[in-house]
């Protein structure tokens, strides 16, 4: 058959487009700091490994990335859970501002983020809660809870309600319906809305700026950002740190991929 | 139920929290991460120990100018009261003064201490006769040229920008070499392009805005011209047109990996250009003030930063006790030893140790007494704003209106430095 | 059911509080001083009421109208080719061969790599010196370069395909899902019938993917025309202001240069053109997003 003959190329052409880039970068990270900037460049590295050292040794790379890690879990848990409730609601009670808010929810998401970062950092200030985890969580809560109640919502919507009713009958309380019953059959759609979520928070740069000054606190995206000198540019470091950083995400993502695609399919796009 | 389940998922995180507590007063100093940590590690310890009782906590921003603008502004205009201490750009010190977020420090710093400094960072650092910050560390723009190149084929070093084209073209007609450049300098739309261009417009005669007038003046004659100069020979003969995105580091490493025989930087480029280890032409390296244009004066752009401190810290005085420790001759002596940053104060100049480790200081002094800063204006972002937006739509596009680009921006500085007669200041 | 509406109200309750103190009030505040003439450097001037100026001001300001036109074309180019992309993707994902797991996993790696890293990574390929697009195109030939950051027209597409490249695994996952939920049978009766391959594609899996497709546009077209990382990293707006799009010109105005009305004014159009073409899509889309689908 014609199509499996063309097996190979669909490798080429779609693996190509997703890695080349990404892989120039890895071979970056282990060139000579001269050979870097060769004109014009050379491919292959002379393996030094200097940039790795440097990158986890004098930037503190490792830092960086549990910060991000803790920082991003701690807000998908909360979102996650804070997220069914309110998309469980939303699903299950047809009240007259069931709507509205889900709507108010997906308005707000379009606002520009960076616009708000001022009056968040003021609130933060208020509380006393700039340079810790718990002000970044909460901001990136209210950043993350639109996306996650969204797609929550759109897989509840999906239930086969009969379940629960039953369980409500049986004497089942609202809470139980939902820990208990509704939870788990929408476990597909709690691992793509946590994968959302994560990478989304993960990812984030212009709060986390602002909002984490302390070192020891801040972020992968901010540490990085933290990498240029104020007339040098450290590509090696940078690409070793980015290798570094990114693989995490690409075992997180091998990991969780078939259950993403998967938990999408179980509900999000019949609509 | 629901929200007590909230909020005993949400203790771990709040008994995760960092605790700044302790007997001891503190000083917060807002700076960037240090090249040379060693030396700042140091100083903070040995301020600390010098100083029973007081401990220096830093947050770190990023170096770069823009990004640490957000950083501190952000705080300033909050009167965040933790933040005592911070590093502020040269072009900076108007803007933080007029809008009340830095503290005159004229009590602790006068006239007689400042005279020990050079000339032109006190002056940058000085707002409607009050002085707001003390200068750590300068830059100025030199020139930066391949020695065996010019020695090859018969050059002395450039004195005007028309010999420098005719130098660059000249050795690039015969040295036969299609990767090799004339020059490399910073065009990209940031800041950077500012310190080029004024260069280049000062060189001329010209004006960035006529600051008692208050009035835009880059639709003069002298500035067209030199915008034009820069378009026409600097980029359009000599230049890769690679330098339109270049900043500091893209533009060194054009030069330092051999394919530019001339080259626009700060101090800094010297010990990197020089360092067989990060670069191709250590040894062949030659440093001179930039060129002027005929009849006319060479002019280099002041850069470098400066400690101030917040008008909302709440312990003045022992702020400035660390910033008065961190600019003394031993803090600058260390940076520009270790650091290879030019010291702020004149007589560190004259001094022994740092001339036998940094030669190159002593042919860099006149340019840096000479170095002319970036007008002071509260109002300076917005208006080097609309200067990146002329300058570089000016020299990227080959077929630009300069004249008609230059009158729109004039009009549009106009109208912001209009906002400087509104009102009464106290 | 009264037991339901106060249940409700209790679990809508805890992301009410993160979302009213985090987003609708920092939101509420940039509407209100949109309205204000405020300038951090200049505060003898205070804070002044002056109703509709700062829009008046936008709408006759060049550069605004400049960015916004950049900032429609990265959208109207960005949004539909990152959709026909991730279909392609999609599709030949969705093919059953050997390998297809980890094609599947390598495919996501753009969309997992930090947006200040990989526009920090698209940076130094661009590089008209010792970047990698100038040696896949001219290889050695060094006096053919092109310096990509440094054209206008350039510099516009080079930012847009770093935004392709990183997102279009996003939609990609998006009409993959899509795919999967439609039945093998619907292809198999098409086979019966005689159907081509073309014909199947054209009516059955495009009529069934619509709905996929035009969430992953919705997502897409909301993301692009806030695109602030990318420009802010990769080239500042420049050159020539030919990258300066909307929410980096807003950006500026407010955190650089302190004019914090302007800026928020420029925050509220983005939310607008946001609003507008969101309530356009699910238009399209249909009132059913929210309905439980008939089974």
């Amino acid at each position: 058959m014609s199509r499996k003959a063309l097996q190979p190329l669909w490798w080429v052409v779609i693996g190509g487009f997703s890695l080349v880039p990404f892989l120039w970068f890895v071979l970056t990270s282990w060139k000579s700091p001269a050979q870097i900037t060769a004109i014009p460049p050379e491919i292959v590295p002379e393996f030094h490994w200097g940039f790795y050292d440097s990158a986890l040794r004098n930037y503190g790379l490792l830092r960086y990335i549990r910060n991000s890690a803790i920082v991003a879990t701690l807000t998908t848990l909360i979102s996650i859970l804070i997220g069914s409730l309110a998309a469980y609601a939303l699903t299950r009670f047809r009240l007259s501002w069931t709507r509205f808010y889900l709507m108010l929810l997906l308005a707000i998401s379009m606002f520009p983020q960076i616009a708000i970062a001022g009056p968040v950092w003021r609130i933060l200030n208020t509380l006393g809660w700039l340079n810790t985890y718990q002000g970044i969580v909460a901001a990136y809560i209210a950043l993350s809870l639109p996306l996650a109640v969204w797609i929550l919502a759109t897989f509840f919507k999906e239930l086969p309600y009969e379940v629960e009713e039953a369980a409500l009958v049986d004497g089942c309380t609202w809470v139980q319906a939902l820990w208990k019953i509704v939870l788990p059959l929408a476990a597909p759609g709690l691992f793509t809305a946590s994968i959302l979520v994560f990478i989304h928070v993960w990812n984030e740069f212009f709060f986390a700026l602002l909002i984490l000054t302390n070192p020891a606190l801040q972020t992968l995206p901010v540490g990085i950002a933290l990498f240029p000198g104020e007339y040098t540019m450290p590509w090696g470091e940078i690409a070793a740190a980015s290798t570094i950083a990114t693989l995490p995400l690409i075992v997180l993502t091998l990991i969780f991929q078939r259950r993403i695609v998967r938990g999408l399919s179980a509900g999000a796009i019949k609509g | 139920m629901s929200l007590s389940l909230s909020i005993a998922l949400l203790l771990p995180v709040l008994l995760l929290s960092p605790l700044f507590l302790g007997a001891e007063t503190q000083i917060r100093f807002v700076t960037w991460k240090s090249q040379f940590p060693k030396v700042w590690d140091q100083a903070i310890a040995d301020f600390e120990a010098a100083n029973p009782g007081i401990k220096v906590t830093r947050e770190i921003g990023p170096h770069s100018s823009t990004d640490f603008h957000d950083l501190v502004t952000q705080k300033l205009k909050n009167r965040d009261p933790e933040m005592d201490v911070f590093f502020m750009d040269v072009i900076w010190p108007a803007e933080f003064a007029a809008a009340g977020w830095a503290l005159p420090l004229d009590r602790y710093f006068p006239p007689a201490e400042r005279g020990k400094f050079l000339v032109a960072p006190i002056l940058a650092n000085t707002y409607r006769g009050q002085i707001y910050g003390v200068p750590l560390f300068i830059d100025a723009g030199m020139l930066y040229y391949r020695k065996d190149l010019l020695a090859q084929y018969g050059f002395s070093p450039p004195r005007t920008w028309p010999e420098l084209v005719a130098q660059a073209k000249a050795v690039l007609a015969k040295a036969n070499d299609p990767q090799l450049t004339g020059f490399s300098g910073q065009f990209k739309q940031y800041e950077g392009l500012i310190c080029n261009m004024m260069e280049y417009v000062l060189g001329n005669g010209g004006a960035l805005w006529d600051a008692d007038a208050l009035k835009g003046t880059l639709h003069r004659p002298e500035v067209v011209e030199a915008v034009r100069f820069v378009r026409d020979r600097i980029i359009g003969e000599i230049s890769p047109r690679g330098v339109l995105a270049y900043q500091e580091p893209e533009s060194l490493a054009l030069f330092a990996q051999g394919r530019a025989v001339f080259h626009r930087n700060w101090p800094y480029a010297w010990e990197i250009a020089n360092d067989p280890e990060r670069s191709r032409v250590a040894g062949k390296v030659g440093m001179t003030v930039l060129p002027a244009f005929p009849g006319g004066k060479s002019v280099s752009t002041l850069g470098g930063w400066q400690l101030g401190i917040s008008r909302f810290s709440r312990k003045p005085d022992l702020a400035w006790r660390f910033v008065s420790f961190m600019s003394s001759p031993r803090m600058q002596k260390q940076i520009a030893l270790y650091g290879g940053r030019a010291p702020a104060l004149r007589a560190l100049y004259r001094d022994a140790d740092i001339l036998k480790k940094r030669p190159e200081f002593e042919t860099q002094f006149d340019t840096f007494v000479n170095a002319v800063p970036r007008p002071r204006t509260p109002v300076y972002v917005p208006l080097s704003n609309i200067m990146q937006r002329f300058f570089s739509s000016a020299i990227a596009l080959r077929d630009s209106n300069i004249e008609s680009l230059a009158r729109s921006a004039s009009r549009d500085m106009d109208r912001v430095l209009d906002l400087l007669r509104e009102g009464t200041r106290p | 059911m009264k037991g339901a509406q106060r249940v409700a109200s209790y679990y809508v309750l805890p992301s009410l509080v993160f979302v009213l103190l985090f987003s609708l009030y920092p939101i509420f505040e940039s509407f209100r001083l949109s309205f204000y003439r405020l300038i951090l450097a200049l505060p003898w001037l205070g804070q002044r009421f002056v109703g509709w100026e700062n829009y008046g001001d936008l709408v006759t300001d060049p550069v605004a109208m400049q960015s916004l036109g950049t900032t429609l074309l990265f959208v109207a180019v960005t949004a539909p080719l990152e959709v026909v992309l991730g279909l392609s993707m999609a599709l030949v994902l969705n093919e059953s061969f050997r390998g297809r797991a980890l094609l599947r996993a390598i495919v996501l790696v753009p969309w997992a790599i930090p947006t200040v890293v990989s526009s920090q990574m698209w940076r130094f390929i661009f590089n008209d010196r010792y970047g990698l697009i100038n040696f896949f195109l001219f290889g050695e030939a060094t006096h053919l370069y092109l310096a990509p950051l440094a054209e206008p027209d350039l510099a516009v597409l080079a930012i847009m395909t770093a935004d392709i490249w990183k997102t279009s695994s996003f939609a990609a996952l998006i009409i993959l899902a899509g795919l999967q939920t439609i039945p093998d049978e619907l292809y198999e009766a098409a086979s019966i019938d005689g159907a081509s391959a073309w014909q199947k594609f054209h009516h059955i899996t495009l009529p069934l993917l619509k709905p996929a497709l035009l969430l992953a546009l919705l997502f897409r077209t909301i993301d692009a025309l806030r695109v602030f990382d990318l420009v802010f990293v990769m080239t500042q707006g420049g050159p020539a202001d030919a990258t300066n799009v909307l929410q980096f010109y807003g950006y500026k105005k407010t955190f650089a240069e302190g004019m914090i009305g302007y800026g928020s004014a420029i925050a509220v159009v983005v939310f607008f053109l946001s609003l507008v073409l969101s309530l356009l899509y699910i238009r399209l889309l249909g009132a059913r997003i929210l309905e439980r689908s008939e089974r």
